[in-house]
This record gives structure tokens, C-alpha cells and sequence, in this order.
């Protein structure tokens, strides 16, 4: 494609239509307002829960000396998975040269850098101490996969941004001219981050060069978060987390949650800011059948995760996996592995159910189950610690959520919606450089035949 | 369903029979007393004895909360064990029944003694009965002593018991006596049980690999099996019978659990490495940025000047 499509007429007259779209809903309206404030009323009422644990200490949660990771770990592992996503759309598709991920690579990056935002914070919630926090970079052990996993969250997390904002440049460029009537602070923060953008071809070819560096350093950053956060687990002897497929078996099952919440943001993006021209029916046809791809994947890695074992009934092993069989987890179980997983597969594959709405209520349902997944996968194995503890109170050894912890855990949900809102609601949510220019080459061959 | 019945009333029959049994102590054991009487001190050493080899079964004294094993161990500071007296107590634990383990070889009899006396601390209205002659029955009057040699040749210890009355000195023959080595966690029985022959000698083999302190020392006890007839007179000495042993530190070496600065080489290579690749290329893409402004910056320049 010859560069100077840019410089093209067609383009500029794509660039006009689409910019209106995008841009009609970069504003700070009501809606926002309204949504913010209850947003941040239900963050303050969390963090109230918060400052109580600080004050008491953990012992105000349900993790005791048996369980010590619970809610807050299991939340760790989801938020770290499901930003995994930005690195499939934008690099695995990208790179392979995908055309129809266009639109959305943007809504993907901004899950990205949500989740794995606050996935850091999570991890400070679980925290007995955490004016230690600094201890972790001053006596951290390099030998620990804990330093592993701060070291390759924050490198992931600022990879994200960079692979958010670095597209953003050339749109932020274009919007600043087109923001009358939007709040000064907002054109001027446009104007220090378009870096001086002049769609000139030399500026999109170091943007080229800047973003294929990006998207290759993302693909072995973002498998080696999951893996090392699944080596958490999977370097202990531990029945139920020893296992040597555990690297793997999170990075499908991170796909899995991650583009269900995809679909569910590319829902609401097309229909709250009526983007239905740019996140067509096409599209979710499109990244419905990834779901079911990266779906049965994940059901492959679940089979051999439990039949293996299964297989040889190994003492602990055996009472663990008897536990989520048919033991107390075992509702939970069932109901993740099925309505989770199986059922929303079998659904996927006819094509009527991926529409954008049938495809997004399987989208809901697979994106809380994969919540519960990782509670499956953190919480029942230590409830069978090797050496077994006597006389103690029954809530030592079985671990229950208290309400306290469950509302911090909803604090890291909503700074979650907080960060998805503001990226989404101050700057555009779908690429307008790459949509015109998309629209733009279409047309010329179409013109050319 | 007759069958299972009677199997029911089979297995209750049995298990009634296992509960309810008496533990009989034998009579000749039944009047054993201490040779010393229970103080502060007896009772502190006792517990600290309690707590590392009986706790774990019996509970805290008082408390209630002994395992849930059958027949149940009970607790020290009730009845079902305080009915029992000295010499039974000893008896008991040191031959042990079922799942309560025997201590003879585990505990010294001094050391049992002091457990009884901390078990005794929590009986108001037990008064003590101290046995006041430490005498032999074997050899009425006589002060009975003992003496411990390394005989570095042949990797074998004596030892030589004799009795001593006024200034006559006979050797003690026939009596079984038992060696051990003092160790952290309780005593290390050396060879098996020995009788001394005519001159009062018991030899005892070293085994293979005795481990010694850094000097190659070692602490060991000579007894006699049966204390009833010889005396409970004992001998503590030091030899130089064991393998020299300098115990290496787990964290002296370059280990995965050592602290940062022990930690393995390929790890903090792998580490660092990986952290630098990542960095540069960050690097490398922030410098990316700034040539985009440039560019903008010289264009913007340009126009204005036209
Ligand atoms: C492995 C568990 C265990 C340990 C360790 C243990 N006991 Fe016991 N003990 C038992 C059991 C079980 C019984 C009941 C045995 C029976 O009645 O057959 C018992 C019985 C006894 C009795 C007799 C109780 C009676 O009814 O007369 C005494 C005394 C006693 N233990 C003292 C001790 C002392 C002192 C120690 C530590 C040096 C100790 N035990 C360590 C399990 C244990």
C-alpha cells in the first residue's frame, strides 16, 4: 500500500466521517457523571471495608492458617488473565494479518491495561503489612517466582499502555482540531499527547517500526505473566497445583475470560455510543468463533489437567480431586466445567448464537465463570494441607469469604469500570486513523476494478 | 440381616473389651518411688519433656483436649490418670500399650520422674513418697559406681561397674546395663542390653557411623537395666568415640531457598538478562516517540518559517 493514501483526498473524506462518529462520544456529559459518581460512592463505601482491615489485619477476612489465599489471589489470577486478551487481538491476529480485528484492537488494549492495573493493587489487598510493600524491591528474592511475577506485571502493564497509546497518537492528532466545546484540560492534555503529530508519512512509518517492536515484545511478555503466575502455584509440591501443565493451562484459560470481556465491552461500546457502522454484526460473528476456538482449547487443557492425575488417584491427589468431583466443591465445579465451558461451546458453534446478543449473554456467563474457575483452582487444595493441624476451631481449617473481603474485592472491580471508563470515555474507542484508512483502501481497489 | 447383627454385637463386644480394659501394672512395679523429691525445678524440666514427647497426644494438662484415639490417651490432670500411683505411672509410661508408645529407651528414668512431677502438679492432694536409700539389694551397703572407656582399637566402649564398701571394692557381675548417647532430641541407644562378666566389664560396639561434635566427642550414659537391683546409679562421660562432624550450613551454598545474594548464577543471569532485553526494547520504542515529535516539531517549524 503506498503511503501516500494519506495524503489522498478519499482518506481525508473517510477521515471526516468517521472522526464524527467516534468523536460524538468523547465529551463529559451527564451520563458520565452520573456513572462516575455512583462508581465512586461504591469505591468508597469498599474502601471503608478496606480501612478496617487495615486497622484489624487479615483476621477480619476468611484466611486463616490453612487457607491463606482466597478471594483476593483467585481475583489476582482472573484480573492477570483476562488482560492477556490485548496481547492475542493485538499481536497473535495482528501480527497474522488480520484485517477485521481493526476496530476492536483498541477496546482489547483498554482491558488490558484495566485489569493488569489493578491486578498489582489486588495483590496489595492480600497484604497483611502493606507498608512492607517496598520490602519486595529491597529484599526481594530473585529466586522467588513472586519477584518474577511483580517484575513481568509491571513490564506487561506498561507494554499495554504503550501499545494503547502509541495508535492513539495519529487519532488524538485528528480529535484535537474537532473538540469545541469539550473541557480545555481535555484539548490540552490532546495537544501534550499527540507529540506533535502531523500525518506526515515519515511519522507513520516510525509509528509502524515502534508498534511491530511493541507487538513482538508483548507476545513472550504477556505468556510469561501467566506462566509465572501460574508457577505460583505449580512450583509448590502441593496436590492439585503440582502439575507441569499449568503454564499453559492459564494462558488458554486467560484467552478464554479475556475475550469474553472483549465481547461484552465491544456490546456496550456499539450500542451506548451507537458505533453499530464500525462493530458490526461481522465482527462479533468474527470473535464469537474465537471464543469457541480459545474455548476448546482451554476444554483440552482441562481434560488432561484432571484425567491425568485422575488416572492414578495418587493419595492427595485423590482426595483433592474427590473434593471437586463430588465433594463440597463439586456444584461449583460442575457448574464452571459445563455452563462455563461446555454448554457455551456447543452454543457458539451455531451460528445464530453469534449475534451480538445472544453472544453476549454467553459472554456474560462465561466471563463470571471463569471467575470461579480461578477460585476452583486457588482456594480447595489447601484445604488439604500435608501436615494436617489438631484442635483448632473449624473456621482455621475451612476457608469462607467474610463480607469484608468481599467488598475489597469489589473495590478492585469497580477501579477496574473506573479505568475502562475513562479510556474509553475521553479518548476514541475505536481506531479512526486505521478505520478510514481501512475504508479508504477498500474503495480504491473497488475504484481500481 | 441376622448375620449382621451378630457381627454388630461381635465388633461392640470387642471394642467395649478394648476400652474397658484395665492396665494392670504388675505388683512388684506397683511401689516404685523417686529418688528425689518433686520441687520447682523437677517440675519445670518435666514440662518441658512433657510438651515435646506427650503433648501432642494428651493436650495441655486441665484442657480436655487429647486426641480422639481408642482407648483415648485422657488428660494427666484428671482423675483417670492422678488414680494411678508413682510406681504406675512410671510403669506406664515407660513400657507403654497400644498407641501409647513405650519411652524406656526415648527417656532416662530421671526424666520420667520429672514428667510425673509435673503431672503431679496438678493433683492438690497427691503428697509425695521419696524412696531414701539409693542401695542395691545385690550389694547391701555398698556405694555401687561405674566406669566408662574408649577403647580405640577394637571401636568398643566399656564398661566397668564395681562396689565399694568402706575400702573393699568387688566388681558387679551379671547385670545387664544399657548404653547411650546424649543427642538433641532424646538418647541414642548404643549396641544392645550387655551383662557384666567376672570382672564386672560389659563390652559395647561402636556402630559404623557415629557422629560426634566437631572434636569428635561424644556424651554417653551407662545404666543398669534393672534398677531395682542395682541401684540407680548411673555415669555420664565424655569420649572421643564419635566421627569428627563440622554440620554444613543448609544456606551455605549458592541454593534456590539461599537469600539473593547466595542465589544461584544462572538464575540471576536469566533474570537480570531478561529485564535488560525488555527494557531496551521499551527503550528503544520511548526513542521511537521522541522521533516522531521531532519530525512533527521540524515540519511545524518549517511551515511557519514559509
Ligand atoms: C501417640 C500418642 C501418645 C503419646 C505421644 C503419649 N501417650 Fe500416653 N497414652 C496414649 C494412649 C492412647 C493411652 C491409653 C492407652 C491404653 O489405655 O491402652 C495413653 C495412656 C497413658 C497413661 C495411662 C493412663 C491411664 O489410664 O492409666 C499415662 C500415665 C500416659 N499415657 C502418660 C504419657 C506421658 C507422660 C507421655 C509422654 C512422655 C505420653 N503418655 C505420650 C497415647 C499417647
Amino acid at each position: 500500500m503506498a503511503r501516500s493514501l494519506y495524503n489522498t483526498d478519499l482518506y481525508r473524506e473517510k477521515l471526516e466521517s468517521v472522526s464524527a462518529d467516534v468523536l460524538r462520544n468523547v465529551r463529559i456529559n451527564k451520563g458520565f457523571l452520573v456513572w462516575m459518581g455512583i462508581l465512586t460512592i461504591s469505591l468508597a463505601a469498599c474502601l471503608y471495608a478496606y480501612t478496617i482491615q487495615l486497622q484489624k489485619g487479615l483476621g477480619v477476612t476468611g484466611l486463616r492458617d490453612a487457607t491463606s489465599w482466597g478471594m483476593y489471589i483467585a481475583t489476582f489470577v482472573f484480573f492477570v488473565a483476562t488482560s492477556l486478551i490485548g496481547m492475542l487481538i493485538s499481536s497473535v491476529l495482528g501480527l497474522s494479518g488480520t484485517k477485521w480485528i481493526k476496530p476492536i484492537t483498541r477496546i482489547a488494549e483498554i482491558i488490558a491495561v484495566a485489569f493488569a492495573a489493578v491486578a498489582g493493587l489486588v495483590i496489595i489487598s492480600d497484604m497483611g503489612r502493606p507498608d512492607r510493600f517496598p520490602y519486595l524491591f529491597l529484599y526481594g528474592r530473585i529466586q522467588s517466582p513472586i519477584l518474577w511475577d511483580v517484575t513481568v506485571v509491571t513490564t506487561y502493564l506498561f507494554v499495554s499502555l504503550m501499545l494503547w497509546f502509541i495508535p492513539l497518537i495519529p487519532d488524538l492528532a485528528i480529535s484535537k482540531s474537532r473538540l469545541e466545546g469539550r473541557p480545555g484540560f481535555l484539548i490540552k492534555i490532546y495537544e501534550i499527547l499527540s507529540v506533535k503529530w502531523v500525518n506526515h508519512d515519515r511519522q507513520f512509518q516510525i509509528m509502524h517500526q515502534a508498534m511491530r517492536i511493541l507487538l513482538i515484545l508483548i507476545v513472550p511478555l504477556a505468556f510469561a505473566i501467566h506462566t509465572v503466575t501460574s508457577w505460583l502455584f505449580a512450583v509448590t509440591p502441593r496436590a492439585g497445583w503440582d502439575s507441569t501443565i499449568f503454564g499453559p493451562y492459564f494462558i488458554s484459560g486467560a484467552f478464554v475470560s479475556g475475550t469474553a470481556a472483549v465481547i461484552i465491552a465491544m456490546y456496550f461500546f456499539r450500542e451506548n455510543y451507537k458505533l453499530q457502522k464500525y462493530l458490526t454484526d461481522f465482527h462479533f460473528e468474527k470473535i464469537g468463533r474465537v471464543l469457541a476456538l480459545v474455548s476448546i482449547i482451554y476444554i483440552y487443557f482441562n481434560i488432561n489437567e484432571f484425567i491425568v492425575p485422575g488416572y492414578k488417584l495418587k493419595t492427595h491427589e485423590a482426595i483433592h480431586l474427590k473434593e471437586l468431583f463430588t465433594g463440597h466443591y463439586a456444584w461449583l465445579f460442575w457448574g464452571v466445567q459445563l455452563a462455563g465451558l461446555v454448554i457455551p461451546v456447543a452454543l457458539l458453534l451455531i451460528k445464530r448464537m453469534r449475534k451480538p446478543l445472544p453472544l453476549l449473554l454467553i459472554s456474560i456467563v462465561v466471563f463470571a465463570a471463569s471467575w470461579f474457575k480461578r477460585y476452583l483452582i486457588v482456594v480447595p487444595v489447601q484445604g488439604h494441607p500435608y501436615l494436617p493441624i489438631q484442635n483448632v476451631p473449624v473456621e482455621w481449617m475451612v476457608y469462607k469469604p467474610t463480607i469484608i473481603e468481599t467488598s475489597v474485592t469489589m473495590a478492585s472491580m469497580i477501579l477496574v469500570l473506573m479505568i475502562i471508563t475513562i479510556l474509553s470515555k475521553l479518548f476514541p474507542v475505536v481506531p479512526i486513523w486505521e478505520i478510514a484508512e481501512e475504508e479508504a483502501t477498500v474503495n480504491e481497489e473497488i475504484e481500481h476494478k | 440381616m441376622r448375620s449382621i447383627i451378630l457381627i454388630l454385637t461381635f465388633l461392640h463386644l470387642v471394642f467395649q473389651s478394648i476400652q474397658g480394659q484395665e492396665w494392670k501394672v504388675p505388683d512388684d512395679k506397683k511401689g516404685r518411688l523417686s529418688t528425689f523429691a518433686f520441687d520447682d525445678n523437677t517440675r519445670m524440666a518435666g514440662q518441658k519433656l512433657y510438651t515435646l514427647n506427650c503433648m501432642s497426644c494428651h493436650g495441655t494438662p486441665g484442657k480436655s483436649n487429647y486426641l480422639n484415639l481408642v482407648p483415648a490417651p485422657g488428660d494427666p490432670a484428671t482423675e483417670k490418670i492422678q488414680r494411678n500411683n508413682d510406681g504406675e505411672i512410671f510403669y506406664k509410661i515407660s513400657v507403654g500399650r497400644g498407641q501409647m508408645p513405650s519411652f524406656r529407651s526415648v527417656l532416662t528414668s530421671d526424666e520420667v520422674w520429672n514428667i510425673i512431677s509435673y503431672l503431679r502438679s496438678f493433683n492438690k492432694l497427691y503428697r509425695q513418697q521419696v524412696k531414701s536409700v539409693i542401695s542395691s539389694t545385690a550389694y547391701p551397703g555398698s556405694t555401687i559406681n561405674m566406669f566408662i572407656e574408649h577403647i580405640s582399637s577394637d571401636t568398643s566402649i566399656v564398661v566397668t561397674a564395681y562396689a565399694e564398701k568402706e575400702s573393699s571394692r568387688v566388681p558387679v557381675t551379671e547385670a545387664g546395663i544399657k548404653l547411650y548417647v546424649h543427642r538433641t532430641f532424646g538418647h541414642q541407644v548404643v549396641d544392645e542390653e550387655k551383662v557384666t562378666d567376672k570382672s564386672g566389664r560389659a563390652v559395647f560396639r561402636i556402630p559404623e557411623k557415629m557422629h560426634g561434635d566437631s572434636d569428635g566427642n561424644i556424651l554417653v550414659s551407662a545404666r543398669f537395666s534393672d534398677e531395682d537391683v542395682f541401684g540407680t546409679s548411673s555415669k555420664d562421660t565424655v569420649l572421643a568415640a564419635g566421627i569428627k562432624t563440622i554440620p554444613v550450613s543448609l544456606v551455605a551454598e549458592r541454593a534456590m531457598w539461599n537469600n539473593v545474594r547466595k542465589a544461584p548464577i544462572w538464575i540471576l543471569l536469566t533474570y537480570c538478562l531478561g529485564v535488560i532485553v525488555a527494557l531496551s526494547f521499551i527503550v528503544l520504542v520511548m526513542v521511537k516517540i521522541r522521533d516522531i515529535y521531532i519530525v512533527g516539531k521540524y515540519l511545524e517549524n518549517k511551515a511557519s518559517e514559509n
